[in-house]
């Protein structure tokens, strides 16, 4: 049964759901009217509407193009609280803590990856540990395992896995602060301690592509992305670790939401006041799977790097492997940012939602802030991804915020039957995609059309001003749990 | 412990399908979600339930495997009321499963709902060391438009899995 929402149009791209029924704020849902259509048929219009029922929330409870329905908070949500009166909500942040996006570019042409793809996949897949359970190589001692948590990237750099100017270009250099592995139980640690460096699987991979198209010149040279050239992205987060602090999270917030007295219109948004204990425990765990979705990040890059070197026989330099931005997608971070003409510190909830910093912030890499904060969003892995970057007017509207993908707009059972009888190893391969995969049905479940066009969606981004378009991507090899 | 749910949350939230099942009868079956799966579940009473959702996690993480009854489990829960047991209990099964290899294919349950804790003690049976019999990665089962009713011909409940 889906909730009646009534959206009234602002724009081309934005909608506004009214304040009403307990609701904080008025919802704002970043949309073409077509895509507008299509959000309505899932409840995720319901849950922006939740959210915004959540006390201190500031300003609108925000759905970006890739929204769709999820637990709790809807994937594709962004919502700040107030220091004083808000709330930080484990639901907000989801199960995969810090999930995220890497993009790394290279020397290498297009034409010399054509050439030899399959090898080059096959070679990528073994070097990166996917699928099911999947472990890294790296057997760490509960000490080592704290460190990770503390430091996250620069651990990995600092123990041979990177090179120190990688963490100038990663969200929080890679190391997000306040992390506490006193406060991850030991549970979470058990369940994440062998996966450092792995992939999972789901919608996680790791994908070679090549810049076919160039929106944005000045930007484009900035992040050095040359049409033609190579590019690898990485999409994983932290594993079995993030779910377990979620999971010990929302059983503590559970029972202070009802201590605080938080009345919840969806248990999954369960929350606590910022300044409790129990927001602060769960923020210092939040902290340490931030952490280690950094790293486990950077140690996939560290094993890329490796296969590639071995692939082509030439240097890491040579090959100009060099990362371009590391952006999270689930992530509660405090930022200061203005609401009504004053600054205010407020408690940023991203669930399937990036950063998307204006140039000129103090948090964008130097070597971009006249430019702005790289935005990267991948689509399925049969057509494009984009690289995009991030506005004042994000800034302005979003808190600094934008679209994270495509979004699914297929269930996976319907994904899994649309696939029935087809050999999509060979639908990829045609359109000059090879595809290493651990499992068919992985496979199936993530067929291309099961995704939004994300081309549609970055449309609404950049037509909004909220993240402006730099380059587009289109996949060579792609790898898969 | 009472809980003030708003809106939606319970109302309307569950939608078995009342011609799928029979007055005391046990089943599950899969119901569509974007992002995620969720699973709808009923029986005569709520230990049929929570069995057939342990039976219903472990035929999805395994992909309907063959799991060898050979070993034994002794798992307690705390809940702060019937629903909440719910996601615990399959987040133990998944918990055990994916870190512990310990596949459970059968449980008997005793749920004492006198105990401060809503407490809930289950000896389970199954294959241990069995990690390669996952073939499914499920992160947990949610609070997200969950629901479990007691109702005249038996329990009903649904839980939205992040997959």
């Amino acid at each position: 049964m889906t909730m009646k929402i009534d959206f009234e149009q602002i724009d081309a791209y934005r909608w506004r759901i009214p304040a009403r029924g307990g609701m904080n704020v008025p919802g704002l849902v970043f949309a073409s009217a077509p895509m507008l259509e299509a959000i309505s048929s899932d409840r995720s219009p319901e849950q922006v509407v939740n959210v915004a029922k959540l006390p201190g929330i500031v300003g609108h409870s925000i759905a970006m193009p890739d929204i769709h329905w999820g637990y709790g908070f809807p994937i594709g949500g962004v919502a700040a609280f107030d220091e004083r009166d808000g709330v930080l909500s484990p639901g907000g942040v989801g199960y995969d803590i810090n999930c995220g996006v890497r993009l790394l570019r290279s020397t290498i042409d297009r034409e010399e990856a054509a050439r030899r793809l399959e090898p080059l996949a096959v070679e990528l897949y073994q070097a990166i540990p996917s699928g099911v359970g999947s472990q890294g190589r790296l057997r760490l001692s509960a000490k080592e395992l704290d460190r990770v948590l503390e430091r996250g990237a620069p651990w990995c750099v600092e123990t041979g896995h990177g090179r120190p100017e990688d963490l100038a270009v990663l969200e929080e250099h890679g190391c997000m602060q306040r992390a506490d592995p006193g406060r991850v139980s030991q549970r979470a640690k058990d369940r994440g301690a062998p996966q450092l460096g792995s992939l999972g699987s789901g919608n996680h991979f790791a994908e070679l592509a090549y810049v076919d198209e160039i929106f944005d010149p000045v930007a484009a040279e900035a992040f050095g992305l040359r049409e033609g050239a190579v590019t690898l992205m990485i999409h994983s987060g932290s594993r079995g670790l993030g779910h377990q602090i979620c999971d010990d999270a929302l059983h503590r917030m559970l029972k202070a939401s009802h201590e605080y007295g938080i009345e919840l219109p969806d248990r999954q948004l369960c929350a606590a006041p910022l300044s409790s204990p129990e927001a602060r425990d769960y923020f210092a765990a939040m902290a340490c799977a931030i952490n280690f979705a950094f790293a486990n990040r950077q140690m996939m890059t560290h094993f890329a790097r490796e296969a590639m070197v071995r692939h082509f026989g030439r240097s890491d330099e040579a090959l100009g492997l060099e990362v371009v931005y590391d952006v999270c997608h689930n992530i509660a971070k405090w930022e200061t940012h203005e609401v009504d003409g004053v600054a205010r510190r407020l408690c940023v909830h991203r669930k399937g939602a990036t950063r998307a910093f204006g140039p000129g912030h103090p948090d964008v890499p130097e070597r971009y802030r006249s430019i702005g904060q790289p935005v990267l969003v991948p689509g399925d892995m049969g057509r494009y991804s984009y690289v995009l970057v991030g506005t004042e007017r994000a800034m302005r509207e979003t808190f600094g915020s934008s679209c994270h993908g495509a979004g699914r707009k297929m269930s996976r059972m319907r994904a899994k039957k649309s696939a029935r009888g087809r050999q999509i190893f060979a639908e990829l391969r045609e359109r000059g995609i090879v595809l290493q995969a651990q499992s068919k049905r992985t496979v199936a479940e993530e067929i291309p059309e099961a995704y939004k066009d994300v081309a549609e969606v970055v449309d609404v981004m950049h037509g909004a001003g909220i993240a402006k378009k730099v380059v587009k991507l289109v996949p060579l090899a792609v790898v898969k749990g | 412990m009472a809980f003030r749910l708003l809106g939606s949350a319970l109302e309307g939230a569950l939608r078995v399908n009342d011609r799928s099942h029979r007055i005391g009868s046990v089943g599950h079956r899969q119901v569509e979600h974007t992002a995620d799966l969720a699973l709808e579940l009923w029986g005569p009473d709520e230990t049929a339930v929570l069995r057939e959702g342990a039976r219903a996690l472990v035929a999805i993480l395994t992909e309907r495997a063959a799991v060898q009854p050979t070993a034994k489990r002794r798992v307690e829960i705390e809940a702060l009321d019937g629903a909440d047991r719910l996601v615990r209990w399959l987040n133990e099964i998944l918990y055990l499963a994916t870190v512990e290899g310990f596949v459970v294919c059968d449980a008997e349950l005793e749920l004492d709902l006198e105990r401060w804790d809503g407490g809930l003690t289950a000896e389970l049976v199954g294959q241990a060391h069995a990690a390669d019999l996952l073939r499914t990665e499920i992160k947990s089962a949610t609070y997200h438009d969950l629901a479990l009713e007691h109702r005249a011909d038996g329990v009903f409940a649904r839980v939205v899995m992040d997959v």
